[in-house]
């Protein structure tokens, strides 16, 4: 009788406590990645776009997703807090790289990873010192086995006039060169379904190291397939094999074609029947 | 024109040997494995019925979703209970997240008031391969025509999350409702979605 009353005195002395007004959701995940709210400027100013982000300092042998996880994991999902008039865009993925889970494949991030986002600053903002920009951030992250993960990220920035760059600033440099960029004016990009692949055809005008594709629709390619890449004068061909799961042939092939560091192209082209090459 | 002849069935012969992956609407391989309890099982014993294969590793966070909720144990209930037979599939490897001996899933099943038609230990990962079966959960739905109806994800709601339980579309009832009915599956495949199945290498 006497430990129901010392539990019961415990539980109101808790209640009774000043928590800190955001509670920082500490789990298992947080052992093996450190997750922050950053911005590139060092101040809001009325009317000007922010670019703000979300910074993974993952663990050694962990990682985490892109937007297209591949045959397991999951994406990260952001979802903000933000003061009235303030608006977030889509993350702005950077180029992912391949997480062999034998025998299948992931897609996703290794040691640190910036997920930029472009905030609208309205341009009647409040007369304050400072404004409260807040995200609660969900993620997965797997070594060999996996750890979702909920985190409460907060930044507080000035309201100024001018802003000038803040300590993130060359990270959301390096970021911007991994974003995937449209393809060339000169190049010609095709694709062909042909039996039980898919042919991407890539004509840059001059040769193309071994190029790697990543799909941004699930369900498409099969993730751990090698991508067969031919050399032809001017470009290359790869080959991409059919998912199992393809029961519509899809119209389109959307992907992330990835030919050196920092040299990624973003691919939309539709889809074309021919007879498979070299048939006999 | 012999020489084409040949080339066409050594291609034919690669072929078929690495396009292992089984898809819907063909006929799902036949495997043996052994339950929990000791017992052989082989997929071609349950022709005539509809076999639901459900990919499993306790220690997975999506797993535990459906698990800790009772979504699971639910569905086998529900299920088994109007004459589906319903596999446990454990493809973990020794030592890896999910592997158990016969006792310990013995006594998880027991804990968590599952109720499979068995719980089919593969720890050499032989049924996973065939299956291609890539994450936990993972569900297939072979119909009793032995053909695959469904392979995939158990709702669609991608997440770890039990207060997404409710909300989902669950696939596999989806899919077992139509088919028993005599309809077709309107929804045959879908991204499996959790965490990797953790096979031998």
């Amino acid at each position: 009788m006497l430990h129901r009353f010392v539990y019961g005195f415990l539980l109101v002395a808790l209640l009774g406590m000043p928590w800190p007004v955001i509670a920082v959701w500490q789990g298992p995940a947080d052992q093996h990645a450190k997750l922050a709210l950053v911005s590139e400027q060092d101040a809001l100013v009325a009317g000007k776009t922010l670019w703000l982000g979300i910074q993974f300092d993952l663990q050694d042998g962990w990682h985490t997703y892109w937007s297209n996880p591949g045959d397991s994991g999951e994406a990260p999902r952001i979802e903000w807090q933000l003061p009235p008039g303030f608006q977030a865009d889509e993350i702005h993925w950077p180029y992912p790289e391949r997480l062999p889970v034998p025998p299948f494949m992931d897609y996703g991030y290794a040691h640190e990873v910036l997920l930029p986002v472009s905030l609208t600053v309205p341009s009647n903002l409040k007369d304050v010192d400072s404004m409260r920009l807040a995200a609660r951030v969900n993620y997965l992250v797997c070594r060999e086995v996996c750890i979702p993960g909920k985190k409460q990220v907060e930044l507080s920035l000035p309201v100024r006039k001018d802003s000038g760059p803040s300590a993130a600033r060359e990270q959301f440099e390096a970021t911007r060169r991994r974003l995937p960029k449209p393809v060339p004016h000169d190049w010609k990009v095709s694709a062909a379904s042909a039996g039980g692949e898919f042919v991407l055809t890539v004509k840059a005008g001059h040769s193309l190291e071994a190029p790697q594709f990543f799909p941004l629709e699930e369900e498409q390619i099969e993730n751990a397939a090698p991508q067969e890449a031919k050399r032809i004068s001017g470009g290359v061909r790869l080959h991409l094999k059919k998912s199992k799961h393809l029961t519509k042939p899809p119209t389109r092939l959307r992907g992330v074609v990835v030919t050196g560091v920092d040299k990624a192209y973003l691919v939309d082209v539709a889809v074309s029947q021919s007879r498979p090459e070299g048939s006999m | 024109m012999h020489r084409k002849l040949w080339c066409r069935f050594a291609v034919v012969l690669v072929l078929s040997s690495t396009m292992l992956a089984v898809k819907v609407g063909e006929s799902a391989p036949n495997f043996q494995a052994t339950d929990s309890n000791g017992q052989a099982h082989q997929l071609s014993k349950y022709h005539g019925k509809f076999v639901v294969l459900e990919w499993h590793n306790n220690g997975c966070p999506y797993t535990q979703k459906h698990y800790e909720s009772g979504n699971m144990q639910h569905l086998q209930k529900e299920w088994t209970g109007k004459g589906v037979v319903w596999f446990t599939v454990i493809s973990s490897a020794p030592g890896q997240q999910g592997y158990v001996t016969a006792a310990q899933e013995n006594e998880y099943l027991k804990n968590m008031k599952a109720s499979p038609t068995a719980a089919l230990l593969d720890p050499q990962g032989e049924v996973g391969k065939l299956y291609s079966a890539k994450t936990t959960p993972h569900m297939f739905i072979i119909n009793p025509d032995g053909a695959l109806i469904y392979d995939g994800a158990i709702d669609d709601k991608p997440t770890t999350e039990e207060s997404d339980i409710a909300s989902a579309k669950n696939y596999v009832s989806q899919a077992l409702e139509e088919a028993t009915a005599g309809k077709s599956v309107s929804v045959p495949t879908s991204r499996p979605y959790g965490c990797s199945v953790k096979y031998v290498h």
